[in-house]
């Protein structure tokens, strides 16, 4: 994927995100976002000063334009964003950013990107619901609701993971 | 090259924290539930920054702390010896309640007793600068003591009422006979009243005083109480006394001198 399709790309992920948050709410106990995989699949050119930029940007958009609790978002992916780099690291290797490249599901495999992706949700998730939260809810509500939005974001999460970390994005 | 690296991770690190504090604030500018947590959470932090500055300072302050609380104990001590020596003399002053017109007194402290012999002794912590003089009674609030013997500069020997050289002259009751109370070598608290006459009745649990025939000691001071009697050679009565002072809790005593002894003395001779 081009650059210029990537962001574009990213913009419609976003509006996807606008709707999910407004429309599909089905139950307290899942929370679903695909923002920390569009974090993820962020170039790996883009170093992390502009990608906290870009993902407080995108959150706080979310937050802006759906319902909750604003700056719940922003919160929650800017340490995504952030630790971006470390995880790319921890799970691709040293080579990827040696070379300049950005990881893909064809090239890096299903299971290093799935767990990837498993890793930066749960990061997202464990900072939003423990905001959303404010200390007011049990943890076994907290704990179910972390789990089951953990398993429905991560599916969710592979439509987007597989439009943006597509072998085209180099 | 590395140093340039680290700034740079400590710039992001500056703009993380700095864009997780403009996220708190949205989100407690916009939730009532999330200002509270954050500000309880703001607390608790402020809370353990303070408590552990407090800490540190504390630390580095102990050596000071040590010195004032060593100089508070000093001060303590002095005070404490201080209340010390004021009860002791508010317990001698205590004892001019034993006053007698006609007698001098000064009060003193037992500072030596001997009580496991037949020939006991006293020795207290006042002598002839004190005012003391030889052949002087010693008594308490609860009868009789000893007799003053000998007399140093600061300290008078004593001869202890439970001493078989010693009697004291004393009578039953306010108006009864009069005799002679000796110890009666046995019991810390036991006397023997001797030759009361036979017609002089009495009972069992009658007062003993001491009678002020005796240059020694003033009338009316309250001995002990007699207890079993008996006929000695037909003619007089030696009854037993149980005296009410305790020698094994003795301290404070008067020493009580009579004015007019060497005036009634020089008659006798």
């Amino acid at each position: 994927m081009r650059n210029k399709t990537f962001w574009i790309a990213y913009l419609l992920l976003l509006v996807a995100q606008l709707i999910i948050s407004n429309f599909f709410r089905v139950t307290p106990y899942i929370m679903l976002s695909i923002l920390p995989v569009m974090v993820l699949c962020i170039p790996t050119r883009v170093n992390t000063l502009w990608t906290m930029l870009i993902a407080f940007a995108t959150g706080s958009t979310v937050d802006l334009l759906s319902e909750g609790v604003l700056g719940l978002n922003a919160l929650a992916l800017v340490p995504v964003a952030f630790l971006r780099n470390a995880v790319i690291h921890l799970i691709f290797g040293e080579e990827l950013f040696a070379r300049k490249e950005d990881f893909t599901l064809r090239s890096s495999g299903f299971a290093q990107v799935g767990l990837a992706l498993l890793l930066v949700q749960a990061l997202f998730l464990a900072i939003y619901i423990w905001a959303d939260g404010a200390g007011t809810r049990p943890l076994p509500f907290n704990l179910y609701r972390f789990l089951a939005s953990l398993g429905a974001g991560v599916l969710v999460s592979l439509i987007p993971l597989n439009v943006l970390a597509s072998e085209s994005r180099q | 090259m590395k140093q340039q690296r680290l700034l740079f991770r400590l710039f992001n690190f500056a703009v993380f924290i700095f864009l997780e504090i403009a996220a708190l604030q949205m989100v407690t500018h916009n939730a009532a539930l999330q200002r509270v947590w954050v500000a309880r959470g703001a607390h608790l932090f402020m809370g353990k920054v303070w408590g552990a500055s407090q800490s540190i300072q504390s630390y580095f302050s102990l050596s000071g702390a040590n010195r004032e609380l060593s100089e508070e104990n000093f001060r303590l001590l002095q005070e404490l010896e201080q209340a010390r020596e004021r009860l002791r003399n508010a317990r001698l002053d205590s004892l001019d309640t034993l006053y007698r017109p006609g007698f001098s007194m000064v009060a003193a402290e037992v500072v030596k007793v001997s009580r496991n012999k037949q020939h006991n002794y006293l020795i207290l912590n006042r002598g002839y600068e004190d005012g003391i003089q030889e052949k002087s009674g010693i008594i308490t609030p609860n009868g009789v003591v000893g007799i003053v013997d000998a007399v140093s500069e600061h300290h008078a020997f004593a001869f202890s009422f439970q001493n078989s050289d010693i009697s004291i002259s004393a009578r039953l009751g306010s108006e009864g006979g009069s005799g002679l109370l000796v110890w009666d070598g046995i019991r810390s608290n036991g006397a023997i009243l001797k030759e009361i006459p036979l017609q002089f009745r009495f009972q069992k649990g009658d007062t003993v005083y001491t009678s002020g025939h005796s240059l020694l000691f003033p009338p009316d001071i309250p001995l002990g109480i007699a207890g079993d009697a008996k006929v000695v050679n037909g003619a007089t009565n030696e009854i037993a006394v149980r005296l009410f002072q305790d020698f094994s809790a003795l301290r404070y005593v008067s020493v009580v001198h009579n004015n007019a002894f060497d005036e009634i003395e020089g008659f006798e001779q």
